[in-house]
């Protein structure tokens, strides 16, 4: 092992190849009946399974006033059913040894359990009671909403930068449900009936909504029996979609400002980009994501120039999502060096962004980028959570389930035109929305702490 | 991963069963004595490494933040390349280069396809960016001005604040006490000369350990040991870490009651944490302190504090509680952040819930909360990284091979009367500390 470091060049020539290399690994695919989709991966390095049902319900399907309602309808979903005590589901799982959580994002609602495979009949059965079977009350419903109440304070009331990314989406978005906040405005939480909750469920929990994922040692065949056994006695129901509300072209640049108690400022642009599922060709969403991860990391041109050069950047970074429902946004963030004031900042970023359409990459940086994904590919399955997600986040929004076993393959046909090409489609001033946090010159610190008060807490 | 499967019978008669996954842990030393720990995972054609020093914050020695800038330094530059071929170098073979201090230790880590093309330049350069960094000045006054910068923005996080505080007020002059990335004050204070000595005393072969899991075999595995560790000077251990003192000073002792401190801060929730000093690693107490930790806070809705604070009462959105074993002895937790409104409010369950646990609880939830712990031990290992992450511990706090082995057997056969015994040990709520970060009412 005494090579010596081999030149770049050569270094990501060697690595176009390599998930053919490894093993390939097989999705099974079914429906059932009811039209409950169902995608089954298996992975035999573990005893283990990893259970996920995926309903397609999320914030961008809120109307305005209930916003949240999908993430406070996804904490009830533990509170009971017809035949099962609040609670009951998750004290069984927890006796299996299992782990067990839900999620919920713009897009979709999901909930989890991952056990020792002998439990996923019984799994199975459970996640399929509350299905069709939720049991509401007031009397689970106050303490709860309570806690998603605690749950906002928590996440963003006190997180400068959370507030800001709420409020820029909200100003990215001004037609489309998409600005809708995931857990929802405040005042929406705190007028939500117990009869939004019912009529939320209704409406969408059913098996021609959702989409099971299974990844583990198990057989496909005997997962699809189980499926019919449990999820299977439930009838399809009529889904009513939500009226189209699409996004209003943007006319020119829209600004928003948060002033906070922080003592460092930051910056989010962002443009509207088209995703795999609102995208007239794919192609223009595998050279926005091969783009973003140029630009992004600690190889990228950004933090080469912006942080190593010529210091004015403490740190930057891009992000594209590519699996919006309605659409996607292609972010920078960044904050100043100290003694860099934001708006010189943002000129440079407007700059990097300009070059960006007149210089292109070098393929080097593009190889760069295949090597990475190509690796991350192989590093993914060491978790039978990553993969199930993999799989669970792309059907969800309509897309096919292999959407990441090609993936790969996809970001190979890019090239350095393309990369200029959506660049100057997309990434114009006119189509852009800036986000800044703005120092308020105030401090949450105190001058003098209190005297110590210990006799008050017994 | 290597794994036979065997069956365990559940005590107390139940008819649960556990399927016992078991790690083949290898282990041995490389000729300059850095102690190496490996796990063959043949099924995925990937690599995990990590080279761990016993150079965590606790080694700052008066100098906060020392070693946690120091580890910040490496990967920036080497004798032959600058940053930027350092950051192209590991992206280009699609391998990931990573570091992390704590107080305990520096680690640093590799992940990479096992594919020969691929992995040997990657050791290479992880090799050459540990054997052979050069701190450069320009890099150096960039950083620490970022590090400021964080630093800065950390004394207007609640969460942040709190964190830090409460280790403090817990550990006084220990030094485990001070923030791992130091203070405004500490980090500017610093120079180059002296995350120079700090990396020549402390990263050195004798005080090292490499841990792998991955697709290689035992020979590649002796090989590149040896590899990472040939040009890396011998050096020695440092002296052990001196025990904390337990707070039996209590502030307010005249009044005969726990320390409460108030920091006063303006934010929606107050941040809270509750603890003291417990049990160091590999104590014998240790299982039956977790095995009943499990039950009052460390496993979600299955635990007592839970169901007391936010199921029942809608106070928090999360409450947890654990026990952080270390080096020396390290501090068992309560956290929680509720509306400054509530916050007495949750103090008070939280410690009626705690006094009632270590009066006596319910023989069917300590039964269930073993299942839970035996049922769900196959879980924790399920992935290389997390079984890199159980040998790295195994091996750096001299646990026997076997821990992850014996550990559910012994918690299988702890009752009642041992678990309540082992709390009545060790935590004592009249000495607990208290700390609210916010304006608690």
């Amino acid at each position: 092992m005494n090579l010596k470091l081999l030149t770049i060049g050569w270094m990501s020539w060697l690595v176009v190849g390599l998930v053919q290399a490894a093993e390939a690994p097989r999705l099974f695919e079914a429906q059932l009946d009811n039209g409950l989709q169902i995608v089954v991966k298996q992975d035999q390095r573990a005893p283990v399974v990893v259970h996920q049902m995926w309903y397609r319900v999320g914030a961008n399907y809120e109307p305005q006033g209930v916003t949240g309602v999908s993430h406070m309808l996804e904490h009830m979903m533990f509170k009971g059913t017809e035949t099962m005590e609040p609670g009951a589901f998750s004290r069984r799982v927890s006796q299996m040894g299992g782990r067990e959580n839900a999620f919920t994002s713009s897009n979709f609602t999901a909930y989890f359990q991952i056990v020792g495979k002998q439990h996923l009949a019984e799994v199975m059965q459970m996640e399929s009671d509350r299905m069709a079977n939720l049991k509401l009350s007031e009397a689970q419903f106050q303490p709860e909403r309570d806690v998603v109440i605690q749950e906002r304070l928590w996440a963003v009331e006190d997180r400068p930068s959370s507030k800001l990314f709420e409020q820029f989406k909200a100003t990215a978005f001004l037609s489309s449900p998409e600005r809708n906040p995931v857990i929802g405005w405040m005042a929406d939480i705190k007028n939500y009936q117990l009869a939004d909750l019912q009529d939320w469920y209704d409406r969408w929990y059913a098996p021609n909504n959702a989409t099971l994922v299974v990844v583990g040692d198990v057989d496909p065949h005997e997962v699809v029996e189980l499926a019919k056994q449990t999820y299977g006695q439930y009838p399809a129901r009529d889904i009513i979609q939500p009226r189209l509300q699409p996004e209003i072209q943007q006319q020119g640049m829209r600004r928003i400002e948060l002033k906070d108690a922080t003592p460092v400022p930051s910056i989010i642009l962002g443009f509207h980009v088209p995703s795999l599922v609102t995208a007239d060709s794919a192609d223009e969403v595998y050279a926005l994501s091969v783009l973003a991860s140029v630009l992004d990391g600690d190889s990228g041109r950004l933090t080469q120039e912006m942080v190593r050069e010529q210091q004015i950047a403490s740190s930057i970074g891009t992000f594209y999502r590519a699996n919006g429902r309605l659409g996607s946004q292609f972010f920078f963030s960044a904050q100043p060096q100290a003694g860099v004031d934001i708006e010189q900042l943002e000129a440079e970023l407007i700059k990097q962004i300009e070059r960006i359409k007149t210089e292109p990459m070098s393929q080097q940086a593009l190889n760069r980028v295949l090597a990475q994904a190509e690796a991350q590919y192989v590093y993914n399955q060491d978790s039978v959570q990553a993969q199930a997600m993999s799989i669970g986040m792309m059907v969800s929004v309509g897309l096919p389930a292999d959407t990441m076993e090609t993936w790969v393959d996809n970001l190979r046909q890019v090239t350095p035109a393309q990369l200029q090409a959506v660049a100057k489609k997309y990434l114009q001033t006119d189509n852009m929305t800036v986000g800044i946090l703005r120092p308020s010159g105030e401090t949450n610190r105190r001058p003098t702490a209190k005297p110590d008060f210990g006799g008050r807490s017994h | 991963m290597k794994k036979s499967i065997y069956v365990i019978a559940f005590v107390f008669g139940l008819t649960s069963w556990s399927l016992q996954a078991s790690v083949d842990i290898q282990t041995w030393t490389t000729s300059k004595g850095t102690k190496v720990l490996f796990v063959e995972a043949p099924e995925l054609p990937m690599i995990d490494i990590e080279l761990k020093f016993d150079a965590g914050s606790a080694r700052d020695n008066r100098q906060p933040g020392l070693a946690s800038f120091t580890a910040n330094m490496i990967g920036t530059q080497t004798a032959q390349l600058t940053e930027q071929a350092i950051a192209d170098g590991f992206n280009d073979l699609g391998a990931q280069f990573g570091g992390d201090v704590n107080r305990d230790a520096a680690s640093f880590s590799l992940r990479s396809l096992t594919r020969a093309d691929l992995l040997n330049p990657a050791l290479d350069l992880f090799e050459q960016v540990i054997n052979q960094a050069a701190f450069s000045e320009t890099i150096f006054q960039r950083d620490r001005q970022r590090l400021i910068q964080g630093l800065q923005q950390a004394e207007e996080q609640p969460a942040r604040v709190a964190q830090r505080a409460f280790w403090q007020g817990l550990y006084g002059e220990h030094a485990y006490a001070h923030p791992v990335s130091g203070t405004v004050e500490s980090v500017d204070s610093l120079n180059i000369k002296d995350l120079e000595a700090f990396k020549q005393r402390y990263y050195v072969a004798q005080n090292a350990q490499i841990a792998m899991v991955g697709a290689i075999t035992r020979q590649q595995a002796e090989k590149l040991a040896e590899q990472l560790t040939a040009a890396m000077p011998k050096g020695e251990k440092p002296a052990a870490l001196a025990q904390p003192k337990p707070l039996t000073q209590a502030k307010n002792e005249a009044k005969n009651e726990p320390k409460t401190e108030v920091i006063d801060f303006q934010a929606a929730q107050t941040q809270y944490f509750a603890g003291q000093l417990a049990v160091e690693r590999g104590h014998p107490d240790y299982y039956a302190l977790f095995l009943g930790n499990h039950l009052l806070g460390g496993s979600g809705f299955a635990s007592l504090l839970v169901e007391e604070v936010r199921e029942k009462r809608g106070l928090v959105y999360s409450v947890y509680s654990y026990f952080a074993p270390m080096r020396v002895a390290g501090p068992w937790i309560v956290g929680l952040s509720t509306a400054n409104s509530q916050a007495m409010q949750a103090d008070e369950v939280v410690k009626q819930t705690l006094q009632g646990f270590m009066k006596d609880f319910d023989e069917q939830k300590l039964a269930d909360i073993k299942s839970n712990l035996i049922g769900g031990w196959p879980l924790r290992m399920d992935s290389n990284s997390k079984i890199l992450g159980y040998i790295s511990m195994i091996g750096f706090y001299d646990l026997p091979l076997d821990y992850l082995d014996a550990f559910p057997r012994q918690i299988e056969q702890l009752s009642k009367a041992e678990v309540l015994a082992a709390w009545q040990r060790h935590i004592n709520p009249d000495q607990l500390f208290t700390l609210m970060v916010g304006q608690p009412e």
